[in-house]
């Protein structure tokens, strides 16, 4: 199956830098082909590519008027049947319309072939003046981005680059938006988010999980040894740490479908092949297919979960922000999350934020117990907050946040 | 008919340094130093912004600024100079905007008095190569093009072809980081000799010289041509008189019409639409109902069938 990755943004906004981060951090092992709709101003130079193996194509255009006619879904058909390409970039016009694309990619009617992320790159520094000044097609790839990345964010001050976040949130309320200076991150990360693996939600749902994990006692997670298991139980994945082979699959009755692919890269014992049946009380279907790749021995397990959210027994409060904090503040608030009259009853709080030096603060809180520690980068801040009755203003509060 | 307002029109991309120039060109007595009123017209907001403290002359100048491009209309913009009671009208113009679109909607007392292009130089060239056409647009009517923030060693060859190719009347200088200002010289000739007796169009050089009479009509009053073209035939032309022609593209095949000369025929000959033709013609510059205005008119002396050039689209190389 051909993975479509839409790449728009205004010229200039890097999109040419980040593609070939991805090629040479993020799509490795990857068959990739790159067609090209733009005169790229860093041009992807040969020797890269050919050391990456990355076919590029390009398609002959240069203004707007035919930015997208002509023989583009020829051209998807062609590059699929003569590479069958694990992934095709599309690097579309800047100055076009990215609805337009899309609905470009889908009437191609590929059979073979899926639409991935479509993603923004859009310069932090110049999103106040370019939304103005553009109009049209600029919040047009706002606002059809499943992921905004914003570039050179390192060259603007703190609250520029919040102005610049609440503008982009105004035209898109869903997109996972990045704002961490491209060297602090690999690759990898950022793809995990254009493939929506690593959202808010998946951090929230992941704690909520853990807490519900400990209320019940479940650990199947941690078996580390051969055993064929065929048994029905409740767990929750925490996807990073298990030492499964998984391919799940989990059916949520929600109403959109989401397909989402779990690399684990730390795998360690088995090879299952599970099927999960989750029941949540949400409307849409999800599919999740976790691939772990350095699992090293061989189990075929077939489990039927039953599990429950824990947000439907706890309140979650997650927020992402480009706030920068000291360790002090960090340490003070999560101190204060104690005084349960006023936050609620706090039962876990966890997050990732950029410090005022630049390092990025880790930090963990359990009742009476707070972590606050230094580590790697973060797609843009965020923190996570779950217990019961919360006073979510008031956290909010706590942190700066409003 | 309500007095004549002169406009001085700037355009150009973002961050193009349009706002610096007209902010020094109000801060210079020469211009802004007679106590005329002047309407600051602004159709974009950049990073910079106007500091009318340090203009010449501040009470005179009325800030108004455009963020809607369906505010460019006759009565909004008559409204302002109502309101303004200025005189003349200083405009920096959206680079997103067409700007064949503000002649078209300007009120008629409004005249462009000089037409500005701001470019920085760093980015002019992948500007030009994804939005042709808007490039195109602000190059065609513009006097003079300056280009920013040019490195010493800027590549004038590759900028000097792109504004040729669109126009050769364009004036273009190029703005060094040290602030010295350079202008370009290069010279293209011709490629027929406009002296000749019988000037000598190849198949190649169509758009060039279809362009450079359009531009420079009264060059060619009176003198002999000879070139390829394709008939067109109209009901409405007179007898005797064909359209005689090609189709030029000038950035994209979008942008591809048929330029053509209304050509009077010698008595007894009917080629047919499509056809193609060596013309052989003398020029006149009249008046033509059908050019609405006056137009170089041909009259040919011989017209023999011919094959169709290698290239049927005249392009400007």
């Amino acid at each position: 199956m051909t993975k479509i990755d839409i790449f728009s943004g205004f010229l200039g906004a890097g999109k040419t830098t980040l593609i070939k981060k991805l090629i040479a951090e993020g799509y490795q092992g990857e068959k990739l082909v790159l067609i090209e709709n733009e005169f790229g101003e860093i041009g992807i130079d040969g020797g890269f590519l050919k050391d990456s193996g990355v076919q590029i194509n390009e398609m002959n255009s240069g203004c707007i008027c035919c930015s997208l006619v002509g023989d583009f879904a020829t051209a998807l058909h062609q590059v699929i049947e003569e590479y069958h390409p694990d992934r095709i970039l599309i690097e579309p016009s800047g100055v076009g319309k990215l609805s337009d694309v899309i609905r470009a990619v889908q009437s191609a009617d590929t059979a073979g072939a899926v639409l991935g992320g479509f993603t923004t790159v859009a310069d932090a520094g110049k999103v106040k003046m370019y939304m103005k000044n553009f109009g049209e097609f600029y919040n047009n790839q706002i606002e059809h981005a499943s992921t905004i990345i914003l570039s050179r964010t390192q060259n603007i001050k703190e609250d520029k680059l919040e102005a610049a976040v609440a503008l982009l949130r105004e035209h898109n309320a869903q997109a996972s938006i990045i704002t961490t200076p491209w060297d602090q991150l690999t690759g990898k990360q950022i793809l995990e988010v254009m493939e929506q693996k690593s959202t808010l939600q998946a951090e929230l749902d992941a704690l909520a999980a853990e807490i519900e994990h400990e209320h019940h006692h479940h650990e199947d997670e941690e078996c580390c040894c051969g055993h064929d298991h065929d048994h029905d139980h409740e767990h929750h994945h925490e996807d990073g740490e298990c030492c499964h082979d998984h391919d799940h699959e989990h059916e949520h009755h929600h109403d959109h479908d989401h397909e989402h692919h779990h690399e684990d890269g730390e795998c360690c014992c088995h090879d299952h092949d599970h099927e999960h049946e989750h029941e949540h009380h949400h409307d849409h279907d999800h599919e999740h297919h976790h691939e772990d790749g350095e699992c090293c021995c061989g189990h075929d397990h077939h489990h039927d979960h039953h599990h429950h959210h824990a947000d439907e027994v706890f309140t979650s409060f997650g927020r992402e922000t480009t706030r920068r904090f000291t360790d002090e503040e960090i340490r003070h608030a999560l101190e204060a999350l104690d005084d349960t009259e006023k936050y609620g009853i706090i039962l876990r709080a966890k997050g990732i934020v950029q410090g005022a030096d630049g390092q990025w603060i880790h930090f963990d809180y359990v009742p009476g117990d707070v972590d606050v520690r230094h580590g790697s980068a973060e797609i843009i801040g965020r923190l996570c907050v779950i217990g019961s009755k919360l006073n979510e203003q008031a956290v909010a509060a706590l942190f700066g946040l409003n | 008919m309500p007095a004549e307002i002169p406009v001085y029109l700037f355009t150009g991309f973002l961050e193009a340094g349009k706002t610096k120039f007209i902010q020094e060109t109000l801060e210079d007595p020469r211009f802004n130093g007679d106590k005329e009123k002047t309407l600051l017209l602004l159709c974009e907001e950049g990073e910079e912004e106007y500091d009318p403290d340090r203009f010449y002359d501040s009470k005179n100048v009325f800030i108004e600024t455009l963020d809607d491009p369906e505010q460019l209309n006759e009565v909004y913009l008559t409204g302002l100079i109502r309101k303004t009671k200025a005189t003349r009208v200083v405009l920096e113009y959206n680079g997103m905007w067409l700007v064949q679109d503000l002649y078209n909607k300007i009120p008629e007392n409004w005249v462009i008095y000089q037409e500005f292009l701001l470019c920085d130089a760093n980015t002019f060239l992948s500007y030009n190569q994804n939005m042709r056409q808007l490039v195109v647009d602000k190059l065609s009517s513009c006097e003079i093009v300056v280009f920013n923030r040019a490195p010493m060693d800027v590549d004038k060859d590759s900028f000097h072809k792109i504004v040729r190719g669109v126009s050769r009347r364009t004036d273009i200088a190029y703005e060094h980081l040290d602030g010295s200002v350079e202008y370009d010289e290069i010279e293209d000739p011709l490629p027929f000799d406009i002296e000749a007796p019988v000037i000598t169009v190849e198949d190649r050089d169509f758009a060039l010289f279809y362009r450079d009479i359009a531009e420079e009509p009264k060059k060619y009053d009176g003198k002999t041509v000879h070139f390829k073209g394709m008939v067109a035939l109209d009901k409405r032309f007179p007898k005797g008189m064909i359209a005689v022609g090609r189709f030029v593209m000038t950035c994209c095949e979008a942008d591809t019409q048929y330029m053509s000369f209304l050509c009077n025929i010698p008595a007894g000959e009917h080629p047919a639409h499509k056809d193609w033709l060596e013309v052989t013609a003398k020029v006149a510059v009249k008046n033509h109902p059908l050019y609405k205005g006056v137009g170089p008119v041909l009259t040919a002396t011989s017209i023999e069938k011919a094959k169709a050039p290698e290239q049927e689209v005249a392009t400007f190389y």
